[in-house]
């Protein structure tokens, strides 16, 4: 198949990207081209103009923040995402995450900006930086705005983006002490789109009682959910098997999945029940000291 | 594919019952839609367009059959849309009841999607419908405002 006819342009810096953005009304930034391609050989996309972000270096890279965070380039590949050290060190979920979107093949050459500025509600990535409280630079002529993930995802395949800015960087806070965090999805075969996933950080007070939990579900509705009743379920009480059982009830009061062929909305909603359960379980365990924690997970 | 509900409009049951005959309403609330026409007096023809995300390409002509109207109570409707990229076919019942100076809908359809947007977008029909939904009914309750004399929202 064969995507109907369009203008190519292939810039060399952002300036340059953003400046053709803003002249053509329509064009459409192409990062990795995972999704976007496919959709233009079907012919369900037909962009006039495409703005290719591959040749711009400087849109790529994994940073330290002074802060103790990192920064991700939007063009960064999904597969040096994974094989990062320094994201498997400041951003575990993040690392633990990456495995479980599409297949190698195409993690080699989809960037995280793309998957996050395409907002498909099956996605891994935008339920993460939910989870993570990551902040999304969107860069246009006029100057950058930075986003909390919350405000960006604003419903299906729809994000805050204008049409004339970009998507630059994303920034991940530095973990805080006693935190832990985990990920878990549920899919039909490895790659498939997710049924439902689960993405958890939580964090723990010296006394041993929930701090802070952020649990963002993937796959059940328009966009990825970051689940209040969770965080109110939790915070502030010691988190024992009961405590964490009620808390993954909760979730089931912030979402409202879609039926397919794949799966009834009631099987997701079990699911969202089981998966959260289990990733808080998990996120909980490896807030305690490493040398405690079982490897085999 | 069943999708079914309710929607409260803040008007009276003649006032509601127009306005979702209006085929000028429903070229103007229908999410997506460029045109409709009312050919006869139970039967709609008119054009739609489906974007969600990437997909921008979905254009889809689209026939609406009333049947079995009870004035201002109840009406079925029979769909048919077919477009370069597919097809959707068929039917939902709509009742409306007063509830004071409100009008409760409830509306439930079956639609069946087929072809090529069917092929690649079934994990997404569920929530596009109820997407469309949603717009379809918030528009048509600012456009049942703005008869009504109310400033829109």
């Amino acid at each position: 198949m064969k995507p109907a006819a369009f203008e190519y342009f292939r810039p060399a810096s952002t300036e340059e990207a953003l400046g053709l953005l803003a002249a053509m009304p329509g064009a459409k930034p192409l990062a990795g081209g995972q999704s976007l391609i496919p959709a233009m050989n079907f012919r369900l996309a037909a962009p006039e103009v495409l703005v290719d972000l591959n040749g711009i270096p400087a849109l790529a890279g994994i940073t330290m923040l002074p802060d103790g965070g990192i920064r991700l380039g939007a063009m960064t590949r999904q597969h040096d995402i994974e094989t990062s050290p320094l994201v498997a060190a400041h951003a575990p979920l993040l690392a633990e995450a990456m495995p479980f979107i599409a297949h190698p093949q195409i993690r080699n050459r989809g960037t995280v900006g793309g998957s996050l500025a395409h907002a498909d509600p099956a996605a891994e990535l935008p339920a993460v930086m939910l989870a993570l409280g990551a902040t999304l630079v969107l860069t246009s002529a006029a100057g950058e705005r930075r986003l909390p993930a919350g405000e960006f995802f604003t419903g299906l395949f729809a994000t805050a983006l204008d049409p004339s800015e970009l998507l630059t960087a994303i920034e991940i806070p530095a973990p805080a002490p006693r935190s832990g965090s985990a990920f878990l999805e549920q899919a039909r075969r490895h790659g498939d789109y997710a049924l439902v996933g689960v993405a958890a950080t939580v964090t723990v007070a010296e006394s041993g009682a929930c701090d802070l939990a952020r649990v963002a579900l993937f796959s059940v509705g328009e966009g990825p959910v970051l689940s209040g009743r969770v965080a109110v379920a939790l915070e502030g009480l010691r988190p024992d098997a009961g405590v964490i059982r009620a808390a993954a009830e909760a979730v089931q009061g912030d979402i409202d999945p879609p039926s397919d062929i794949h799966a009834s909305a009631a099987y997701r909603r079990q699911l969202a029940r089981v998966l959260a359960g289990r990733a808080l379980e998990r996120a909980f365990e490896r807030t305690r000291p490493r040398q405690s924690t079982s490897e085999t997970r | 594919m069943i999708v079914e509900g309710t929607y409260t409009f803040p008007g009276p049951r003649e006032v509601v019952w127009h306005l979702l005959l209006d085929p000028e309403v429903l070229a103007k609330t229908l999410p997506g839609a460029t045109s409709m026409v009312r050919v006869s007096e139970d039967r709609y023809e008119g054009k739609m367009g489906v974007g969600i995300g990437p997909i921008t390409a979905a254009e889809f002509d689209v026939v609406i059959t009333m049947t079995d109207k009870v004035v201002p109570e109840s009406y079925r409707m029979q769909i048919e849309g077919r477009g370069r990229f597919g097809f959707t076919r068929g039917s939902a019942a709509v009742r409306l009841t007063a509830e004071g100076s409100a009008t409760t809908m409830h509306y439930q359809a079956d639609m069946m999607v087929g072809g090529k947007i069917a092929a690649v977008g079934q994990r997404l029909l569920d929530s596009v419908s109820r997407m469309m939904l949603k717009q379809g009914l918030e528009s048509m309750s600012a456009e049942l405002d703005r008869r009504l004399g109310k400033d829109p929202v």
